[in-house]
């Protein structure tokens, strides 16, 4: 049994003097279903494109099953769905998908592909006559015309309506459930959220983050709590001491705002909301108005992507 | 592969548009020509229904191929479906070879038309001089499948229309489609492959046999344009 379905080993992609990809170093492990993040611009379809060999990289190697990609392609291993897959005109969706499964090494039969892509009652329908949903459907039946044990999948439910997304998802998870690994890029967080085992998170063409999505909430700092406090119920020196708040245990991030003479509005990001406020109490404070929310995934990513920003521009600055 | 090269031709076929232009339009002009030279003269030393019927259908064949490989070719290219058909085991030459195999499907239509009517015109060739005739020029179309794909590769859709409109113009003005060459013409024309492919018909007429010349000069251009069809295709699968 393989161990690694594919891998990245130190993996560089230029254009001119754009670092699509930059040093990527990561491993998909058999039966994972793993979203890839990302900004537009961060890399993710690049590192598809060099995961199916449809591109060479500049530095590193990539292996899939061990191999070339090519060579896992020729094995009937992989199906893969672009973003920009075209497909060809004057001809009937049963049509392309029976070429598909034909000339997949490992071919499954059209009427269960038909079925799996929920596009069985389009089958005598034109391609060109589809609408952008329906296009995005068949694509998905291409990436599955075979037996293959990775799938990969490149922001697969662009141009889908919400109803439509759902249902797509329910598919995407039927091929992970048989097994199959399962690699799909997104900017669609929920999408992330609810069928990924882990996500990876792509920004500027390196690898941030690396997680389940519930680890990747905490590292942001998961929890957010907002409050007011009022000159009067300060405390016996009755100032206000922006650092108290600060040592409060959790807090990942604070941000103070005064309004209105006499109240101040605090906001504060924590990875341990619980602690967070018993050490508001226990330093004598009296918040008001005390809400406590999760963040999603996508707070998350933008607090991750967001700190990195702001990390390479002080790095610029510092030069 | 064999799936990938009948749903090639079968799309094709099923494509009226393209069939009218490539079928039916070579066979109006040859009537409208006739007439407009005036049927009972001559044309390059023949009869102007002789002249005429082997000059469009080689027009024809030339714009069936032409069209049929260079633009379907840079469409699907634009539109990602060679990137798709790359994700297959598919081995990369089976699709250029689908698409030339479709446009030959349609070639030897657009001969058999013309040649139709040219019969009905009262064009009289032996049986053998006719099945020499439709296969020689079914063969010499092939040199312009392979001139088509490298043009699919070689621009963007919006621009390969143009080019190979300007290419299968300055070939057929050239090289004897609507008027014979002669003269100081006649020498450059021998570097056109229409005129090459034109003189693939010369053993019809009396006391000639094949034109070997020509032969040779076709299988030329056909070794250039594999060539740079498969440099093409390669700068293609490396920009991905």
């Amino acid at each position: 049994m393989d161990t690694e379905v594919a891998a990245f080993r130190g993996v560089g992609k230029s254009y001119g003097r754009v670092r699509a990809v930059d040093g990527l170093d990561l491993v998909l492990r058999p039966g994972e279903t793993v979203a890839l993040l990302g900004p537009n611009g961060a890399g993710k379809s690049t590192s598809l494109d060099l995961l199916l060999g449809l591109r060479e990289p500049d530095q590193g190697g990539v292996t899939l099953f061990g191999g070339t990609p090519r060579a896992a392609i020729e094995a009937g291993r992989v199906g893969a769905m672009l973003q920009s897959g075209g497909l060809m005109s004057d001809v009937k969706v049963r049509e392309i998908v029976r070429l598909a499964c034909d000339v997949h090494p490992r071919g499954r039969s059209v009427t269960e592909v038909l079925a799996d892509a929920g596009i069985t009652e389009l089958a005598e329908r034109r391609v060109d006559k589809l609408s952008g949903g329906q296009e995005q459907r068949v694509r998905f039946a291409l990436a599955i015309a075979g037996d293959n044990d990775l799938i990969v999948l490149d922001e697969p439910t662009t141009g889908m309506d919400v109803s439509v997304r759902q249902s797509f998802w329910a598919s995407m998870r039927a091929q992970a459930d048989a097994g199959r690994t399962v690699l799909f890029a997104t900017h669609y967080l929920e999408e992330a959220d609810s069928i990924a085992d882990r996500v990876l998170v792509l920004h500027r063409g390196r690898l941030i983050a690396d997680g389940s999505s519930a680890e990747i909430k905490a590292r942001a700092g998961a929890r957010r709590i907002a409050f007011e406090l009022h000159d009067g119920d300060l405390p016996d020196t009755g100032r206000f001491d922006e650092g108290l708040l600060r040592t409060l245990p959790g807090v990942r991030s604070l941000d103070v705002t005064a309004r209105v003479p006499g109240v101040r509005t605090v906001r504060i990001r924590t990875s341990d909301a619980d602690a967070s406020v018993a050490g508001l109490y226990r330093a004598g404070l009296y918040p008001r108005g005390l809400e406590v929310t999760g963040v999603g995934l996508e707070q998350a990513f933008l607090t991750i992507t967001g700190e990195l920003d702001r990390n390479d521009a002080a790095l610029e600055s510092a030069r | 592969m064999t799936t990938l090269i009948t749903l090639e031709i079968l799309r094709t076929l099923r494509n009226r548009r393209y069939l009218f232009f490539t079928v039916a339009y070579p066979a109006l002009m040859y009537v409208f020509f006739i007439h407009a030279y005036g049927a009972a003269n001559q044309a390059g030393g023949l009869p102007v229904k002789t002249y005429f019927m082997v000059s469009m259908a080689t027009f024809g064949a030339v714009g069936a191929v032409l069209t049929g490989s260079a633009q379907r070719i840079s469409l699907e290219r634009k539109s990602g479906w060679t990137r798709q058909l790359r994700l297959t085991a598919l081995p990369g030459r089976a699709y250029t070879m689908g698409k030339i195999a479709a446009s030959a499907v349609t070639t030897l239509p657009a001969i058999l038309v013309v040649f139709a009517a040219g019969a009905a015109q009262g064009v009289s060739l032996t049986a053998a001089q006719w099945a020499g005739l439709v296969v020689a020029l079914w063969l010499g179309s092939f040199v312009f499948a392979a001139l088509g794909v490298a043009l699919g590769y070689a621009a963007a859709p919006d621009a390969v229309q143009p080019i190979v409109m300007i290419v299968y113009m300055a070939m057929a003005l050239l090289g004897g489609t609507w008027f014979p060459v002669s003269g100081s013409l006649e020498k450059f024309a021998r570097l056109n492959p229409v005129y090459l492919y034109n003189h693939l018909a010369t053993f019809t007429r009396p006391g000639q046999s094949l034109d070997t010349v020509a032969v040779a000069g076709l299988g030329a251009f056909l070794v250039v344009f594999v060539v740079a069809a498969a440099a093409l295709y390669r700068r293609d699968t490396r920009q991905a």
